[in-house]
């Protein structure tokens, strides 16, 4: 306490009430979690530690070794798809002139939709009597009459273009914002090299704006993870588990099986695996890397 | 004249301390209630329990409380933190059996010979609130699973109610013939609606005889007539009984399966007892209406079952103040059949069907005689052992989610159904050797 200087104190002491706040209502909650990962509460009665006996049940689970699949196929499509559409919306919004706060606008709109209303809008379109597969239907294209969200080959796929579909919205915003922040007289110059549209985006803004990128690649990544609200509305899962996540299996195991210990030990792992992620791009930012 | 006014103010603020003294002296118990202000839920309880109960005496004051959301979620934090309402409710058994576990709920088995409420209460409802001897709950709603079908439909085609699974399967096609579906149905945003089928099929096929051995441990739930229900039902599934294929079966809700039976989109609708207020949908259009108890669905048929079900429960909390103040709120209840027929009525007999001992006299003219026919038919049928049982009833937490849960991966064609009840046979020996097991009262 000595060595602080007045300056620090008074940082620290501004910092206090916040960290009192965090420590109450997000450190200790946590800790206990993690606790509770290595017994066999059920959210009731005693609580009997149990070891590892948790773990060793998961990782012989077959619905829980379905949704890391899924967590992981999820997190591929939402660094693909979005991120690429986004980049293209954004790199030509920039040189957008007018109405361009409009599309920025239109654009950014499902993001602050609740999510209960996006999906209930894409329940509805993907309903196989009443939404488009009604419509292909009468128009004679039988292959596109079907619900993806209820077929188990599509239901996946059709949740994370729901999810997708308001996310993306986000990403093309925080991609415009840093490529205003681009030095103006490197497409000027790069207007003068002769280079093409590509060539611009490759060379100048590309690179201008890789910290951004990195940035958004890694909360996709983090953010993968605890994907949930989406599932748990169009599909809770299902068809038979086609679109089971591991937050919604999480979910399931600690409300409805009531096996408190056991889903304590998804979310110990689900805290693990972030740890992981943040330390591997903590270490690229140790080596130099701009993120 | 100034005295005189002095005199007034001071007798004012007198009468009213006796007053506010006597309304602080009475006991105060609260109850926690889930809220449904939409449906008229939270005004008809306030109107018939709260109000009813606190003008029918003096000396204790009862206050419902609404809790929004996953009221289970809020009851279970509060009573973790030893603190929550006096009368605890909750959605079922399972919820009953982890709080007795807990200690969280006192037991009602003093007040239960103090006031006699195993002479009130259904036998079979009465037990579903005993564990290890001891009553700690009482029935708060009861269901069954029923037909409901369109009479008028019915007679233009000259269809008659299947009576075994020869006439079951040709309805069904006659039906399908026709370009309708033979139910509706669907399990959009309640996915526990599959546990609905299973069961049906569990006790029209297996029969309730043979399940209940299997919850007592008498049999194996991988034993053939298991199989043949779930392979039956299986396979009636994706013949298109309901709603015309298990993808429309996934996607179609209560909206949607309501629509279809009031619009003559499917001829029967196959649900719980709550469906009488879609049935009633019916009431001002051309066509007429009918329920009866599911068929067997045996080549021979035979007579009728009704599954037993209880849906909500009310209890005393282990933490409570005053737990014979909230005992006297409790029967005050059970004595009111009145009050109660009332109040379910008010909610179109989906909600708070007390399961007590009722009469076709308790009923009055006004109510809807299908609806008077159910109950009386109910009880009778019931009363002569003629009983099966619901999963969300009787089944332990995992077993009962695995039901309906992984009945989809049978229906994907992932595993088989002997796969499926080899899980489920797994999931009852583990709650048997957990001590998890739901009461359930010798056939």
């Amino acid at each position: 306490m000595k060595n602080l200087s007045n300056k620090e104190m008074t940082s620290w002491l501004f910092l206090a009430p916040v960290l009192f706040i965090h420590l109450l209502v997000v450190a200790i909650p946590s800790l206990s979690s993690l606790a509770l990962c290595f017994t066999d509460w059920n959210g009731f009665g005693k609580i009997n530690f149990v070891g590892f006996e948790n773990f060793l049940e998961l990782f012989d689970d077959r619905v829980f070794k379905k949704a890391i699949i899924h967590n992981l196929i999820w997190t591929v499509l939402f660094l693909t798809v979005p991120i690429a559409l986004a980049l293209l919306a954004a790199f030509l919004l920039t040189g957008v002139k007018r109405f361009q706060m409009f599309y920025r606008f239109v654009f950014f709109f499902p993001y602050i939709l609740a999510s209960i209303v996006n999906c209930l809008i894409w329940k509805y379109l993907f309903h196989p009597i009443h939404g488009l597969a009604a419509f292909f239907k009468d128009i004679g294209w039988e292959s596109l009459a079907t619900s993806p969200l209820t077929t188990k080959e599509t239901s996946l796929y059709a949740v994370a273009f729901v999810d997708g579909w308001h996310f993306w919205g986000f990403l093309v915003v925080i991609y415009i914002t840093a490529m205003y922040q681009v030095d103006e007289s490197l497409y000027e110059a790069a207007d003068i090299e002769g280079a093409s549209k590509w060539q611009t985006f490759r060379f100048v803004t590309f690179p201008s704006i890789r910290p951004m990128f990195l940035f958004s690649f890694l909360i996709i990544i983090i953010w993968s993870v605890p994907a949930f609200d989406y599932v748990y509305i169009l599909t809770s899962g299902g068809p038979a588990y086609s679109s089971e996540v591991v937050a919604n299996f999480m979910y399931f195991e600690a409300f409805r099986n009531m096996n408190v210990g056991y889903a304590s030990a998804v979310g110990a792992l689900m805290f693990v695996y972030v740890f992981t992620i943040l330390g591997f791009f903590w270490t690229l930012r140790k080596l130099g890397w701009e993120i | 004249m100034r005295v005189i006014s002095k005199s007034i103010f001071y007798g004012i603020i007198t009468t009213s301390f006796l007053f506010s003294t006597v309304a602080v002296s009475k006991t105060q118990i609260s109850w926690w209630n889930y809220s449904n202000e939409g449906s008229g839920l939270n005004a008809a309880l306030t109107q018939y329990i709260q109000d009813g109960f606190n003008s029918s005496q003096s000396e204790i004051e009862l206050e419902i409380i609404f809790k929004e959301g996953e009221y289970n979620e809020a009851t279970r934090t509060a009573l973790l933190a030893g603190v929550g309402p006096d009368i605890v409710s909750s959605s079922g058994a399972t919820y009953v059996a982890k709080y007795v576990e807990g200690g969280f709920l006192k037991s009602l088995e003093g007040y239960a010979e103090k006031f006699g409420w195993s002479d009130k209460i259904l036998p079979w409802a009465y037990n579903t609130g005993v564990f290890s001897d001891e009553l700690y709950s009482l029935p708060k709603n009861y269901e069954s699973m029923l037909y409901f079908y369109n009479k008028t439909l019915f007679e233009e085609n000259g269809w008659s109610l299947p009576t075994n699974l020869a006439e079951y399967e040709a309805l069904a096609a006659k039906i399908q013939e026709k370009g309708l579906y033979p139910f509706a149905y669907g399990s959009s945003g309640w996915q526990m609606t599959h546990e609905h089928l299973a069961g049906n099929y569990l006790n029209t096929v297996a029969g309730p005889d043979n399940v209940y051995k299997a919850m007592v441990g008498e049999k194996e739930w991988t034993d053939p007539e298991f199989v043949e229900s779930l392979e039956l039902l299986k396979k009636h599934m994706l013949a298109g009984y309901w709603s015309g294929s298990l993808e429309n079966y996934y996607a179609v809700g209560w909206d949607d399966f309501s629509a279809q039976f009031q619009n003559r989109e499917a001829a029967m609708l196959q649900i719980g007892s709550w469906g009488f207020e879609i049935a009633t949908g019916l009431d001002g259009k051309s066509d007429d209406w009918g329920w009866a108890p599911l068929p067997i669905l045996t080549e021979e048929g035979g007579e009728p079952n009704y599954q037993l079900s209880v849906g909500g429960t009310l209890s005393i909390n282990a933490a409570s103040k005053n737990p014979d103040a909230a005992a006297e709120v409790l029967n005050w209840i059970l004595t009111n059949k009145d009050t109660i027929i009332e109040l379910t009525k008010s909610r179109n007999f989906g909600e708070w069907l007390m399961p007590l001992y009722y009469e076709e006299a308790d009923f009055a003219g006004d109510i809807e005689p299908k609806l008077r026919d159910y109950l009386v038919d109910f009880s009778e049928r019931t009363g002569n052992g003629n009983y099966g049982y619901t999963t969300w009833t009787y089944y332990p937490p995992e077993a009962g989610t695995h039901i309906w849960k992984d009945m989809e991966v049978v229906w994907a064609g992932d595993i088989s159904v002997e796969e499926f009840l080899v899980e489920q046979q797994k999931l009852w020996e583990k709650a048997r050797k957990n001590n998890e097991l739901l009461p359930i009262a010798a056939r």
